[in-house]
């Protein structure tokens, strides 16, 4: 099928200056998955259909019959946001193949919250991935349910507050289960999937690259992107790129991408810092004791070595 | 012109499907119904047809595949049975708020308790209130027919409604008749190719299911209501066509068996008419006025239809092949939508009967068909009773026994009280 390829953005100056999420949507301020749709968007361009499963980026942008996009835009229900991807991707195959339109074949995002990805949507996505369907899964991961008022997730970190984990004498921790690794997940148990990838709002170049990868992959393409919640993670407006990049810096959160079944870290931290600078930055860890981010830090310590990163303590070994 | 050929009901859908050049597929399978998407694979296999098949991983992906599909412009095919179909059924308003003519195909299957092969229509009529066609098909010919009629219908930008295509299991799905298959010239003449108002594409972005607030929502409710009450004539129109073309002609809503001058009338769906037609025909021989309904339209609902068609009839009797457990009246879904339709309720002069039959695929007897017709054709000798318990027209007729003014029936178990046996 024809399809235009992508380039690679070099530089902040490359970036397409045209904005296809226009304003006028009701998110939060400093959401973390508005500043995702905004670049995604950028690099898609108007060749693109995207597909919202019920989450913030359905309720927040959507009110009132309104949509902030530019291009087209279909709900999907928080189940199955896998599933309408590959409906539209195969209408497209076919339809095309069968001259019964014409043009060129989209680039079809399915823009899932961590609950319609990691969660209820779970087999929708999987399924479409293991079908290799032609298309790019992002999913946004504000680590919550949060449209619906903060409930935990399965990618809510261990300790985290939320309104379902809340914290007291006889749970001293809150949430006490570690967050699925979804984008592994996907990467492991998916053999067709081509490209997979993880990003960051506070890398805005690697974010955007690795969607343009992602979509110029003939086939099911991944890419998890952590997306800081100033109302469900507790931290000023102001702060989400800080807090996001903070995650990156402390190896909360890793960058990397998996393309053609080879790892490959995107980015490392020269200095990896305790994962209390960034624990301390939000609210929904206030009532952490060291114990608790002892544990933490051995989690991060660990994912990081996994990752074929150096752990904290040894950072001066790197480079 | 077309040719003449034993297939089952699963197998005719097929054929009807390649014939409607249909775009994409979505299979999971269940039985009975699978045999269609063994068929359409085979098809695509062999270069029959030209589609996209999707092995989705369940029935909700089935519907949520062919959401997509048809919103981006594709005709498309799913289907399913019994516990399948109630898995899918968050899809099945938002492909119907959508106006996506997506056609499902069922092959009726009990829920589940009891694991169960067999055939009752409790799992399409689950999903009756969604906004979808509704009907079912008696033979494997009329299965065929349907699938056509139905894709035209709901594809009518006046519509613009996805269908529940019905039959029952084995008695349908898995028994062969012989079906005439049309020419594909014909199917071309009397189904033009999908050509949705709104698709997703680039070049004319839209948005598909945004939130509203509440005052957006009666116009948007009305809408959908709206087109399912065009559908009724869309419908007669389409069968009109689908005679002139093809030869066969179906009455569109409600199909009269000797009913003109009947004064009981018993109404059904489905396979089971088959026998009930028989017994029927055996009683008018032996000089009862007794007559028969088939509903072909289930949603649409043929109010007006059934109405008319019932008028002089003294006693009307549903059969349901349905569980509904506490619903008004204690029969099944049909028998409170057909009192809903006739408005009488059993009071006044016609009683209306329910019949709970053939449960868990059991089949209905003739035997069960002749009983249901005595109890319908003793209490029109008897005349109607009031809502008291005393008949309007025999002074103080004294306590009445119980079951004589019982309305609803479950079958082989209300058989032994008595009424109709003798």
């Amino acid at each position: 099928m024809t399809e235009a390829t992508l380039a690679e953005i070099r530089s902040f100056r490359r970036v397409p200056l045209e904005e296809l999420y226009v304003p006028g949507h009701r998110t939060c301020a400093g959401c973390g998955p508005a500043m995702i749709y905004r670049l995604v968007l950028k690099a898609s361009g108007r060749n693109t259909i995207l597909v919202g499963p019920t989450g913030c980026m359905y309720v927040a942008n959507t009110s009132y019959g309104c949509s902030p996009w530019e291009v087209p835009w279909i709900h999907a229900q928080i189940t199955n946001g896998g599933g309408v991807g590959a409906g539209i991707e195969a209408a497209y195959q076919v339809l095309l193949r069968k001259k019964k339109r014409t043009g060129e074949f989209p680039n079809i995002i399915v823009m899932a919250g961590d609950g319609g990805a990691a969660d209820i949507g779970l087999q929708s996505l999987s399924a479409a991935m293991y079908r290799d369907h032609d298309f790019l899964y992002i999913c946004y991961d504000n680590e919550a349910y949060a449209n619906t008022g903060i409930q935990v997730s399965p990618t809510t970190p261990w300790g985290a507050w939320t309104t379902f984990t809340p914290a007291g004498p006889e749970v001293p921790m809150g949430h006490k289960i570690w967050p699925k690794d979804l984008a592994r997940m996907i990467a492991a148990g998916h053999p067709d999937v081509k490209y997979v990838a993880t990003a960051s709002l506070a890398f805005p170049l690697d974010l955007l690259n690795k969607v343009r990868r992602g979509l110029n992959t003939r086939g099911a393409a991944f890419v998890h992107i952590q997306a800081p919640c100033p109302k469900g993670w507790v931290f000023p407006a102001n702060m989400t790129v800080d807090v996001a990049k903070a995650a990156v810096e402390t190896g909360m959160w890793l960058l990397y991408e998996i393309s053609a079944r080879k790892h490959r870290v995107t980015y490392q931290p020269k200095q990896r810092k305790p994962v209390q600078e960034y624990l301390s930055m939000m609210g929904r860890f206030d009532h952490l004791v060291p114990e608790h981010i002892a544990r933490i830090q051995s989690w991060a310590d660990l994912r990081c070595r996994e990752a074929g990163f150096a752990p904290a303590g040894s950072l001066e070994q790197l480079e | 012109m077309g040719k003449k050929a034993l297939l089952t009901g699963v197998v005719a859908v097929a054929h009807a499907v390649k014939m409607a050049d249909v775009d994409v597929i979505a299979s999971y399978p269940i039985r009975p119904y699978t045999g269609v998407m063994s068929e359409l694979a085979r098809m695509i296999a062999d270069g029959e047809l030209d589609a996209e098949m999707i092995r989705a991983e369940g029935e909700h992906s089935q519907l949520s595949i062919a959401y997509g599909a048809s919103a981006a412009g594709a005709r498309t095919f799913v289907g399913s049975s019994g516990v399948g179909v109630t898995y899918a059924y968050e899809v099945y308003s938002p492909i119907s708020g959508a106006r996506l003519p997506v056609q499902m195909m069922i092959a009726d299957r009990t829920l589940d308790p009891p694991g169960d092969f067999g055939s009752e229509h409790t799992d399409a009529l689950c999903c009756r209130d969604q906004g979808w066609l509704m009907g079912w098909a008696e033979t494997p010919q009329e299965a065929l027919d349907m699938c056509l009629v139905y894709y035209r219908a709901g594809e009518d930008p006046q519509v613009s409604l996805p269908q529940y295509a019905c039959q029952d299991g084995y008695f349908v799905s898995h028994i062969t008749g012989e079906v005439a298959i049309p020419d594909p010239a014909q199917v071309r003449e009397f189904l033009p190719p999908f050509r949705p108002v709104r698709v997703l594409d680039p070049a004319k972005p839209i948005a598909v299911g945004p939130q509203i607030e509440p005052s957006m929502g009666p116009p948007l409710q009305y809408q959908r209501y709206l087109a399912m009450q065009e559908s009724r004539r869309v419908l007669t129109e389409a069968y009109e066509e689908f005679a002139g073309i093809f030869g066969r002609r179906y009455a569109p809503l409600v199909e009269a068996f000797l009913a003109d001058d009947a004064e009981v009338l018993l109404v059904t769906s489905g396979a089971h008419t088959a026998t009930a037609r028989n017994v029927v025909q055996k009683l008018r021989g032996l000089g009862e006025k007794i007559g028969l309904l088939k509903l072909r339209s289930i949603r649409p609902f043929p109010d007006r239809e059934l109405a008319a068609a019932c008028d002089g009839a003294k006693v009307v009797g549903v059969l349901d092949n349905d569980a509904a457990f506490g619903i008004s009246g204690g029969g099944g879904v049909l028998y409170t939508e057909v009192c809903t339709a006739l408005q009488g309720g059993g009071l006044g002069d016609r009683e209306l009967l329910g019949f709970v039959a053939g449960l868990g695929g059991e089949v209905i007897s003739r035997e069960e068909f002749y009983w249901m017709a005595q109890v319908m054709l003793d209490r029109a000798r008897r005349g109607p009773v009031a809502a008291s318990g005393k008949r309007e027209s025999g002074g103080d007729a004294g306590l009445m026994a119980r079951e004589n003014w019982k309305k609803t029936f479950w079958l082989p178990f209300d058989m032994e009280a008595g009424e109709g046996a003798a």
